[in-house]
């Protein structure tokens, strides 16, 4: 930039500054009404709200005051729409709570009068003053004074918005087909929204369908899930875009542009008809992520047979290349050993993440000898163990002889609820250890002993505790023991396993077993973090998603149009996932069934003559709302509507005063800041 | 119990192992039979297999090549395993010695046609270490009965002229290279070899008194130093084509030895295409595949080779 055009620009920014003062200052000023709320007695019985209404009534340009009980009540709103008919107010100042919870509640106010609901201002004289100053309640309405004179100050130089309209697109997405996904996605499709489901592995259906019973029924897992499963499949409004990552994602609610990367499975998904002819004709197998790797699956094939889509997939890891398969395949030519990765884009109104959960692998913790005594197995091993389609054929054996155990010892909390670890309780393995103790001990009965190391059991939902006595009943041994202490030993001979433990009075409590089973802690996805930063929502301290607000909002996330369902936004179980794809699914339609997004017009404006594209804004911007691009001759700001937020980074980060937030200018905030600042020096 | 990849390596074996619960993948690279030929190198599909020169020890004999095996990229087809000359990497599932990949056609089998006709032996004193380079020929008296064919000279008349002999060859290990033939009568032994080539010394590039070749060599008389130059020259008569002294050479181009054809059952298969590619060249795969009017084979390989192809044939 030479030195002529920087000249220029300063020049144009004094220029422009002034006139915006003129503008908004007009000649003759506003009328301002001042409605102070005593909030049942939580402002009034600390606040002196006499006082203080006659203090904003000697304030400049303050044409009506009045306090109320509530102003957020309906004959409070129905009083300040009346008195802004009748006192012909024209700018309207609530000294009350916090406007994150009642301004949209004054505006909607105010848009039924004449007035724009942009011409309001709120004062927070309850948290900002009785709630914090309760102990001095004269400083404390002096505080609230200053807060209401700042209100007013500002309100005077207020200026008339409009609202913005976001177009939307009725499709949407969801990541993850897990048991939340493949819910969400079907009460979508069922609403008519067209649903594209994307799942990173070769089949939907998520740890679900890998499970052998359901608790506290005891109900086949695949059972339930698989006919979903095909529904899913089956779904006209459905597309399963499976084995694809997400790359990327721009745009905003009502118009999220996904970019979406399949991965080749070397297999052509439509010529592929599932007969499996080509896995029989393959020679190599390869340790089955699906079994947990206690069993082996073709390096060409599905890893369960409900998979869905039914797609064999190569895995080129394993494969050597012989073609066998090609020549099984004959006529279908399904077979595509040049498939490249492919890139595919869609744009959808909303997006619900489901991305599930993953499991912790305890070789780390030493004292469970899991991966050095071959007989200590993990909860989701033990779960391919007894399922009759797993490896073994529903067989308990040990690694180390492949015999039937005589006894096997269940430990919770491994992972979990251990501060050096994972803080959190994985909410769900009280549950399906008891679904395991259970099954076998009412398969086997006398023939085989099952003892529970447990600290706390966690049977607080709908037909739990009821199932934690079936438990007791049926002779499970349960040894309550301390977190700490807990220790795993190998008989080198027998390959037994002794486990001991410590109880609350500090005894020794031990037990030999023939096999052990560890209920390790659930983590967040693997692909978690990836996406949180794909979607730009937050993550947790634990790594999980982090929903907008935990009690009354828990599937919104912080981003308009991104929900969430499942385990990825905290551990739960099946029904609870169930019914939080639903939820989420209801949000997002609530989003998708709208014409328009309506976006509040608190949003940076570019003042395309100053700015000099230095693209500060674009670094300091959080949310990827701004960005440089190239309008003719030079290179501009643009702010991308759907995205922002309003925060006014960009604003106070420009160096060329370029970027205003409408009703946050410098002009409406040192206004403010004089208001209250000019009293303090004279004071002084 | 996680799903284990196991490597431990002592000075006789390097084992590779795939614990899992149901099925236990395993490969034993005998060390003392490996000779460091790189051939497991060139067929493995996963190029989990690597040979390399070793560093020749001051005033000793050259060390013979040494094979290292990647157990993340090995996955137990047995390519190796089939292919292998001397029979020194064996690989099992569940203990068992069947091979998926050769049932499945995947790979072919080596063909080690080995005719051994007893009745032609005549009563001859020849120490095993004599008649074969690998010690893999055993002679046992047939009768009379419980005597051992170590020393013959011990037998008397009548017993002598009755007596015959047994001759016995470990083929799982035999590398065919045909030294056996030479030592016994004509028509005792005969055999086929595994692979078929040219072994060449460029004289002018091999270093004076170097003998790194012959040192890894194990077969006696292919490879031989001349007193006059100090140099090496070969006699390919027995000469296995396994390469090892390729391997070994420590000079560019001073050895010279090319495979021209695999002695193996018949398969198609992409996999063995390749293979038979890296152990030969493109031009004798192609040469094979066409003798077998494979066309569809031949059509895919042309792909993949492009106009090489179309200007060697």
């Amino acid at each position: 930039m030479s030195k002529g055009t920087a000249r220029k620009r300063s020049a144009l920014r004094k220029e422009r500054t002034t006139s915006t003062k003129k503008a908004l200052i007009q000649k003759e000023e506003p009328r301002v009404g001042v409605f102070i709320c005593q909030c049942g007695s939580k402002i009034s019985s600390v606040v002196d709200v006499a006082a203080l209404t006659d203090y904003a009534k000697n304030l400049p340009g303050v044409a009506y005051v009045e306090s109320m009980d509530y102003p957020c009540s309906r004959q409070g709103q129905d009083g300040i729409a009346d008195a802004i008919k009748k006192k012909k107010l024209e700018r309207i100042v609530v000294a009350g709570c916090s406007p994150r919870l009642y301004e949209p509640t004054f505006q909607s106010c105010l848009s039924k009068t004449e007035l724009n609901p942009w011409l309001f201002e709120m004062a927070n004289i309850r948290e900002f003053a009785s709630y914090c100053h309760q102990n001095a309640p004269e400083e404390a309405t002096e505080k609230a004074k200053d807060l209401v004179k700042m209100a007013v100050a500002k309100a005077k130089l207020l200026e008339p918005l409009k609202p913005l309209h976001l177009p939307m697109t009725k499709k949407v997405m969801v990541i993850g087909g897990g048991i939340a996904g493949i819910n969400a996605a079907l009460d979508l499709a069922d609403m008519g929204f067209k649903v594209y489901l994307v799942e990173k592995s070769e089949t939907i259906g998520g740890y679900m369908a890998l499970l052998d019973k359901t608790f506290p029924t005891l109900d086949c897992s695949i059972c339930i899930e698989g006919p979903k499963m095909v529904d899913v499949g089956r779904h006209p409004n459905i597309e399963i875009i499976s084995y694809a990552d997400v790359m990327k994602v721009d745009g905003h609610v009502g118009s999220f542009r996904v970019k979406i990367r399949k991965n080749p499975r070397y297999v052509i998904a439509a010529n592929c008809t599932g007969c499996g002819e080509c896995r029989d004709a393959c020679p190599i197998e390869y340790p089955n992520y699906a079994d947990m790797y206690l069993g082996v699956r073709k390096a060409i094939s599905i890893p369960f047979g409900q998979a869905v889509p039914l797609t064999h997939t190569i895995n080129r890891d394993y494969c050597i290349e012989c073609y066998k398969c090609v020549d099984a395949c004959g006529a279908r030519e399904a077979i595509d050993f040049d498939q490249k990765p492919e890139e595919i884009d869609v744009t959808v109104g909303a997006i619900v993440v489901t991305v599930g959960y993953g499991m912790y692998n305890p070789t780390d913790l030493q004292w469970t000898g899991y991966g050095k005594f071959s007989n200590v197995f993990t909860a989701l091993e033990f779960e391919r163990l007894i399922l009759a389609a797993g490896p073994t054929g529903g067989k308990v054996i040990r690694a180390s002889d492949g015999q039937k155990p005589h006894s096997v010892a269940f430990i919770q909390c491994v992972g979990s609820r251990d501060i050096n670890k994972f803080e959190y309780c994985s909410s769900f393995c009280c549950m399906y250890t008891l679904k395991h103790a259970v099954m076998l001990k009412e398969k086997y009965r006398e023939a085989i002993e099952v003892y529970v190391f447990y600290n706390d059991m966690r049977s607080n939902f709908k037909g739990y505790e009821e199932f934690f006595n079936r438990a007791q009943k049926s002779g499970v041994k349960f040894l309550r023991v301390k977190l700490e202490n807990r220790r795993i030993l190998e008989n080198p001979k027998t390959k037994n396993l002794t486990v001991f433990g410590e109880n609350e009075d500090g005894e020794q409590v031990t037990a030999e077993t023939e096999m052990v089973v560890l209920a390790n802690a659930a983590v967040p996805s693997e692909s978690a973090s990836e996406l949180a930063k794909i979607l730009n929502i937050p993550l947790g301290k634990d790594g999980f998603f982090v929903e907008c607000q935990s009690k009354i909002r828990p599937t919104d996330t912080e981003v308009p149009g991104i929900f969430l369902a499942g385990a990825c936004q905290g551990l739960k179980d099946i029904p609870y996932s169930v019914a939080q794809g639903s939820a989420a699914a209801a949000q997002a339609a609530s989003v998708l069934s709208k014409n328009s997004w309506v976006v509040e017009p608190i949003i940076a404006k570019v003042d395309e003559d100053l700015c000099s594209g230095c693209k500060i804004c674009e670094s300091a911007c959080g949310y990827q709302a701004i960005s440089v691009v190239k309008t003719g001759e030079k290179s501009t700001a643009r702010v991308d509507e759907g995205l922002c937020r309003g925060c006014g980074i960009c604003s106070s980060a420009c160096p060329m005063d370029a970027i205003t937030m409408p009703n946050y200018s410098d002009i409406q905030i040192v206004a403010q800041i004089q208001a209250v600042a000019k009293r303090k020096l004279k004071k002084q | 119990m996680p799903l284990q990849t196991l490597k431990r390596e002592t000075a006789d074996e390097l084992v590779l192992e795939w614990v899992i619960l149901i099925k236990n993948y395993r490969l034993i690279l005998d060390k003392k039979r490996c000779v460091g030929c790189q051939i497991c190198s060139l067929v493995c599909p996963k190029e989990a297999i690597t040979t390399a020169r070793q560093p020749v020890p001051q005033g000793e004999k050259a060390l013979k090549p040494r094979v290292d095996i990647d157990v993340s990229k090995c996955n137990f087809c047995g390519a190796c395993d089939i292919l292998c000359p001397y029979g020194a990497i064996n690989v099992t599932v569940d203990g068992k010695h069947l091979l998926p990949a050769v049932e499945k056609g995947s790979f072919p089998q080596i063909v080690r046609d080995i005719k051994i006709d007893s009745k032609k032996f005549p009563l001859i004193q020849i120490k095993n270490e004599d008649a074969c380079p690998l010690g893999l020929i055993s002679l046992h008296l047939s009768s009379p009965p419980e005597q051992s064919a170590d020393n013959l000279e011990v037998l008397k008349e009548p017993e002598k002229s009755e007596a015959s002999i047994t001759v016995e060859v470990d083929s799982q290990h035999c590398p065919c290279c045909g030294y056996c033939e030479e030592k016994f009568p004509a028509g005792t032994i005969n055999m086929g070899r595994l692979f078929e080539g040219k072994i060449a010394i460029n004289g002018e590039k091999c270093p004076e008194g170097c003998t790194i070749c012959m040192d890894v060599c194990p077969i006696t008389e292919v490879l031989n130093l001349q007193n006059e130059d100090k140099k090496v020259y070969v006699n390919d008569k027995f000469c296995v084509y396994c390469g090892a002294c390729k391997i070994a050479c420590p000079v560019d181009e001073a050895l010279l030895l090319k495979r021209t054809r695999v002695n193996h059952t018949v398969v198609r298969s992409g996999a063995w295409n390749k293979a038979l590619e890296r152990l030969t060249s493109a031009t004798d795969m192609a040469k094979e595949l066409k003798a077998k009017g494979s066309t569809r084979t031949r059509e895919s390989v042309k792909k993949r080779i492009g106009l090489k192809e179309e200007k060697n044939v």
